[in-house]
């Protein structure tokens, strides 16, 4: 009995683990792939590569800030040839960041940790006015 | 003139025993041509001008560079770099050579049969804003000197907060007020501003592919349409619908002329101006009747037309004569539907209105573009330039690869 209730419990971890993924992968599509294209490399001199760069290996909170607040007064955005800047998406919910920036992390990041919901909602926190 | 250098030329084209440039089997032609490839290795080139000798002037995001084909075997055995201008525009006017690069144009003067200009280069005019979108500053001469130049919008479709979900547009757009259009210049004079220059043509989001006709006497441009309805309003808008719907538009440029940016985009499925998305559309809602002139074409969605060369009909076929060659570049804004473009398409016209479908007239160029990203594909046309004997020269963006499509005998 109870090794049938753990392994349900950690089939409905992988169900969700899966879900998440697959919400990730289609957020992405959705918000981010027109830019960065299905491979993460972006397009040369329009928008940057993701792919194996420091944001998706490196600090998850910094990451979740950067897609917060976008390109336009970043630091990044002086040294970047690109000529498209990055719009912010704080309107999207601290869920689907989330899962985004999982995906992103997982299949460009060389399988960089997750993002959990709580450090999108650290980072917003830390905007001016909170949101 | 330049009487020297054509003589130069002609004895070279007559000498004997050299083995001609090979024909490209990539590039997909209509029977007759052929295209060969007369250099690679320039890296990221745009646009080009070839003079009345055949020599070769390329204009690039590495400088700029002149190719010279000195035992008339097709390729280019000569190749200098020149000048410190790093950019798209060139172009031959008289014994002068105009470049621009993302803030000014400029000219060098070319003397008898040199191939790159010893002459310091000139300012005609400068101080345009530096910008990251659309800000190259391609141009156009008239037979009198007269200069156009595309100053690009540095926006997607003037939102408040620029491809931002949801963000209205500004109305009016400020934009207009120093891009967006076309500016006129007195092409001789040097060392002007962008005050100097007079609003020629307006409602213009980039027309990188901008030429004059000397038949007709006129401006025309290939300009590039809005991106990401879908991204931006996804009630109304799928990603087919921003892969398919909003026109590369072709239109004949006339004084004063408003061609419609950012409030409105052409919309191929409907075959209708409609009023954009920032501005209140919903996606079907038709603009104004008659305030913007209709495309002459209307070409598919994110092609991107990157140059525009009209032909006079020598060396080619009837059927080519006054029509116009269009280099799409290729998208990267369809993804994520299959990108398109990367060709080269040939319009035919009558006194400078369509008089035809359009058809495919390069094509191949791209091969297979692996995971849907521009980046892989092999190569995309960028630059367009009419030879002395009717050859169309065509430059890559990938590689630096210049070809030669000529028609009959090679």
């Amino acid at each position: 009995m109870r090794a049938g209730v753990l392994l349900l419990g950690m089939l409905g971890m992988w169900a969700n683990h899966a879900r998440g993924a697959d919400e990730g992968q289609r957020l992405y599509g959705r918000h981010c792939l027109s830019c960065h294209q299905a491979d993460g490399y972006g397009v040369p001199n329009m928008q940057p590569a993701i792919t194996g760069g420091p944001w998706v290996q490196g600090d998850p909170r910094a990451l979740a800030m950067f897609v917060l607040t976008g390109g336009f007064d970043s630091a990044q955005r002086k040294e970047s040839e690109s000529h498209n800047v990055m719009p912010p998406f704080a309107q999207l919910p601290d869920a689907d960041l989330a899962a985004i920036l999982t995906f992103i992390r997982e299949k460009f990041g060389k399988g960089a940790s997750p993002v959990g919901v709580e450090i999108v909602a650290a980072a917003r926190s830390e905007l001016p006015g909170g949101k | 003139m330049r009487s020297a250098k054509l003589l130069v030329s002609l004895a070279i084209t007559m000498s004997a025993g050299v083995a001609p440039a090979a024909e490209d089997p990539a590039l997909k032609l209509p029977a007759g041509f052929t295209a060969t490839v007369v250099h690679e290795g320039l890296g990221a080139a745009r646009h080009l001008a070839v003079d009345s000798a055949g020599d070769i002037y390329v204009a690039g995001r590495n400088g700029l560079m002149a190719l010279r084909d000195t035992n008339g075997d097709g390729k280019a055995d000569v190749t200098t770099p020149f000048g410190d201008v790093k950019g798209t525009g060139v172009q031959l006017h008289g014994n002068w050579l105009y470049v621009s690069d993302n803030v000014g144009v400029y000219r060098y003067a070319l003397k008898n049969d040199e191939l790159a200009p010893a002459a310091a280069r000139e300012t005609v005019v400068s101080g345009f804003p530096m910008e990251r979108q659309h800000a190259d500053k391609t141009f156009a001469l008239d037979d009198k000197g007269t200069l156009y130049v595309n100053v690009g919008a540095p926006s997607n479709s003037c939102q408040q907060n620029d491809r931002q979900e949801g963000s209205p547009g500004h109305n009016p757009c400020p934009i207009l007020e120093k891009y967006g259009g076309v500016w006129v210049f007195d092409g001789s004079k040097l060392n002007q501003t962008p005050a100097d220059g007079r609003r020629f043509a307006t409602g213009i989001r980039n027309a990188v592919a901008i030429e004059w006709n000397a038949s007709q006497k006129a401006l025309y441009a290939v300009i590039h349409g809005r991106d990401s309805l879908d991204t931006l309003f996804p009630a109304l808008y799928q990603a087919e619908d921003n892969a398919t719907r909003t026109a590369e538009e072709f239109h004949k440029l006339v004084d004063g002329g408003n061609y419609g940016w950012p409030y409105t985009y052409w919309d191929t499925r409907l075959s209708q101006r409609i009023v954009a998305p920032e501005y209140g559309g919903d996606a079907k809602k038709t603009a104004e009747k008659g305030k913007y002139p209709d495309p002459l074409v209307a070409f598919p969605a994110h092609w991107a037309p990157n140059d525009l060369a009209f032909h006079d009909g020598k060396g080619l076929p009837a059927s080519y004569r006054g029509g116009a060659f269009i280099a799409f570049h290729g998208s990267w804004n369809r993804a994520p539907e299959p990108q398109a473009g990367y060709k080269v398409v040939f319009q035919p016209l009558k006194d400078g209105k369509p008089s035809g479908t359009y058809e495919v007239f390069a094509d191949g160029f791209a091969g297979t573009i692996e995971d849907n990203n521009p980046r892989n594909a092999d190569y995309r046309p960028v630059g367009l330039a009419v030879g002395p004997d009717g050859s169309l020269y065509i430059a890559d963006s990938q590689k630096g690869r210049i070809w030669r499509v000529s028609h009959g005998k090679k």
